[in-house]
C-alpha cells in the first residue's frame, strides 16, 4: 500500500515535501504541428501556513517558459504576463485553460502527446519542484 | 378548428429560445471583403454562401484561448455529424487577425489539426477590418518584447453566418458544444421555417 502511494505520488507529479506546497496534474497541451507556442496547466495546492508565490518555471525542454493569464473581459480575450502567481497559505491555485497557464516557445523536435517533460517550479520563498508534466491533445 | 389550422399557417414562426446564441433582430448581410484561405487562394463573401459558417477569430501564436475555443468548435462539429435531420455540416472557419504572421500554411497546419474540415482565412489588415467590423469583432495587439513577439486581445465570440453569407447569430463565451449544437438545430430550424 505505501508503495503504491509512493507509486501514485510520482506518477501524478504530487510531491508534499517543500513547505507543504502540492503540486498536481501538470499536463502540456500538444500544440498543431508547426505551432509556434504551447501551454502547459497544473495545480498547486499550498497546506502550509505561509503564503508563497511561483516565480517562475524552468525545463531543460523549453529555453523560457513564461507566466501568462488569459481573461475574457466584456467579451474580448486577453493574454498578459505576469510576474507571481500568488500562493495564499490553505489555498489551492489552478493553471487552467482561459485562465493562468504558462507559456513557452515550441521546441524543435516538437513535443507530442504521451511524451513527458520536467518541469522544475520556483517559489517565492527560495523552494523547488519537480514535476514530470504529460504532453495531451486535448483537455 | 379550420381557421385556427389556417392562422398557425400564417403566423410567422416565433425565434427559438436559445441557451447560448443570441439571433440578430433581423439577418445582417455582409458587405464583401476578400481574404485568403489556407490554400492561398481567395476567400471572399460567395466563398460564405451556401453552407452555414461558424466562425472563430484569433491567432496561431495563441496557445491557451485559441485552441481551447477551436477544440470545442470541433466537438460542435462531431456533434452535428451525428444529426440525421441535417443535410450539409456547417463550416468551420478560423480567421487569423495576425496576417503579419499566420500564412495560408501555418493556417492550414493549425485548423487541419482540430478539424480535417475547419479552414483558415487571414488577409490583409484593411481587408480583415472590412469583415470584423461589421460583425462587431474587435483585435488589437498588445504587449510583448519584440516586433514580432506580441500577443493580440481579440473577440472571443463565435459569429454564425446563414447560407445566404449573412450575419444571424453569435455564441458569447462560456462556449459549451453541447449547447451550440442544439442551438445550431433550432435556429437552423428557424431558418428555413422563416425562408
Ligand atoms: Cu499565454
Amino acid at each position: 500500500m505505501r508503495f503504491l502511494l509512493a507509486l501514485l505520488a510520482l506518477t501524478t507529479g504530487m510531491v508534499s515535501a517543500d513547505g507543504g506546497l502540492a503540486v498536481q496534474n501538470a499536463w502540456i497541451r500538444e500544440a498543431p504541428p508547426g505551432a509556434s507556442m504551447m501551454a502547459a496547466y497544473l495545480t498547486i495546492d499550498n497546506g502550509s501556513d505561509q503564503d508563497n508565490a511561483l516565480v517562475g518555471v524552468s525545463s531543460p525542454t523549453f529555453p523560457r517558459i513564461m507566466m501568462h493569464r488569459s481573461e475574457t473581459v466584456d467579451g474580448i480575450a486577453r493574454m498578459q504576463h505576469v510576474e507571481r502567481i500568488a500562493l495564499p497559505a490553505h489555498g489551492s491555485v489552478e493553471l487552467a485553460p482561459g485562465g493562468y497557464h504558462l507559456m513557452m516557445a515550441t521546441p524543435d523536435p516538437q513535443p507530442v502527446a504521451g511524451e513527458r517533460v520536467a518541469l522544475t517550479l520556483h517559489f517565492a520563498d527560495g523552494g523547488e519542484q519537480q514535476v514530470m508534466a504529460p504532453v495531451k491533445k486535448k483537455p | 378548428m379550420f381557421a385556427a389550422a389556417l392562422l398557425s399557417a400564417c403566423e410567422p414562426p416565433q425565434p427559438p429560445h436559445l441557451q447560448q446564441g443570441t439571433l440578430l433582430p433581423s439577418a445582417k448581410p455582409v458587405a464583401d471583403f476578400n481574404l485568403i484561405d489556407d490554400k492561398g487562394e481567395s476567400f471572399t463573401l460567395k466563398d460564405l454562401q451556401g453552407r452555414w459558417t461558424f466562425a472563430f477569430f484569433g491567432y496561431t501564436h495563441c496557445p491557451d484561448v485559441c485552441p481551447t475555443s477551436l477544440s470545442m468548435l470541433a466537438k460542435v462539429m462531431a456533434r452535428l455529424r451525428q444529426e440525421e435531420n441535417l443535410p450539409s455540416l456547417p463550416r468551420g472557419l478560423f480567421v487569423s487577425v495576425d496576417p503579419a504572421r499566420d500564412t495560408p500554411a501555418t493556417l492550414a497546419n493549425y485548423v487541419k489539426y482540430f478539424d480535417a474540415d475547419f479552414v483558415g482565412v487571414t488577409g490583409k489588415s484593411q481587408q480583415l477590418h472590412t469583415l470584423t467590423r461589421q460583425l462587431g469583432i474587435l483585435y488589437a495587439k498588445s504587449g510583448g518584447d519584440s516586433a514580432d513577439d506580441y500577443l493580440i486581445d481579440h473577440s472571443a465570440a463565435i459569429i454564425l453566418f446563414d447560407p445566404r453569407g449573412r450575419f444571424y447569430a453569435l455564441f458569447n463565451v462560456p462556449h459549451d458544444p453541447d449547447k451550440i449544437a442544439s442551438d445550431f438545430m433550432l435556429i437552423r430550424n428557424y431558418y428555413e421555417a422563416s425562408e
